[in-house]
């Protein structure tokens, strides 16, 4: 593999685990957040303030943002289609941070489909 | 934190940012086809070139689409968990297939017909997994 091929895996691997922090942030966000429930066009606004108002909303916007300026760059060198496909292991990220961060119970039907929808979506992009 | 399963409510409101999200693109997209080949040299090139786009009522539609699926989306995240919303969320990928085949009447070869299948089956199994869990804790 040449050194630029290596430099563009390392920034799509970057550009995942931004992606991963930035659900991540958002997730713990919205979780130390109290019940949320859309009865009323109120209680959706007091949400939005809500959002606002949470700094881990933020780091989560800050993330999003890092991962679209190195992804743009990423576009600028190679194609969409191979870009795409790898991008899929952020779906990876996820699993593991949601087991091992959140504290979510990712059982084997879970990693199951996870890895089914990888599969897929590599198929897809790359044909 | 409660355990929740997913309901029929919360996939629709899924399904709802997923399909903003790609709307956002779209209109992006159009927003720029006002203008012609851009000819950017400099720093300067780049704020006449967003002239156009800024200008665009599809730019600000586009913008505010972002905006309303980032609202539905933290919404669904308060629901359900995080590694159940987003391998969930590439529905998408599914939406965008088969938009390209009835309304751009592209082809499609059979190994992407066959991403699309493995997407839906994973798609399926991680909605199960998150029904499971919640009959396990009642």
């Amino acid at each position: 593999m040449k050194e630029g091929q290596s430099f563009i895996l390392f920034l799509i691997v970057l550009t995942s685990l931004c992606d991963t922090f930035r659900e991540l942030f958002l997730k713990s966000g919205v979780n130390s957040l109290e019940e949320f429930s859309p009865d009323n066009v109120k209680r959706v606004i007091i949400f939005v303030f809500k959002l606002i108002g949470n700094p881990r909303v933020w780091v989560s916007l800050l993330f999003g943002l890092l991962s679209l300026l190195i992804w743009l760059f990423i576009l600028s060198k190679v194609d969409l289609n191979f870009a795409f496909s790898l991008d899929s292991m952020h779906y990876i990220f996820i699993a593991l941070a949601s087991q091992f961060l959140l504290k979510e119970k990712v059982k084997l039907g879970r990693w199951v489909g996870t890895f089914l929808i990888v599969l897929g979506i590599t198929l897809v992009t790359l044909s | 934190m409660a355990k929740r399963k997913l309901t029929v409510k919360i996939l629709f409101f899924l399904v709802l940012s997923d399909i903003l999200e790609a709307f956002h693109q779209f209109c992006f997209k159009k927003s720029t086809f006002l203008e012609g080949d851009p000819d950017i040299k400099g720093f300067y090139d780049i704020l006449l070139f967003l002239k156009g786009p800024f200008s665009s009522p599809f730019l600000w539609i586009g913008l505010l689409s972002v905006i309303v699926a980032f609202v539905i989306w933290s919404a669904v995240l308060s629901k359900i968990d995080l590694s159940v919303a987003v391998p969930m969320a590439s529905f998408s990928y599914i939406f965008v297939a088969l938009t390209s085949i009835i309304f751009l009447h592209e082809t499609v070869t059979l190994l992407r017909w066959s991403g699309i299948f493995l997407i839906l089956i994973g798609v399926i199994f991680v909605s199960m997994s998150s029904q499971e869990k919640e009959s396990a804790f009642r």
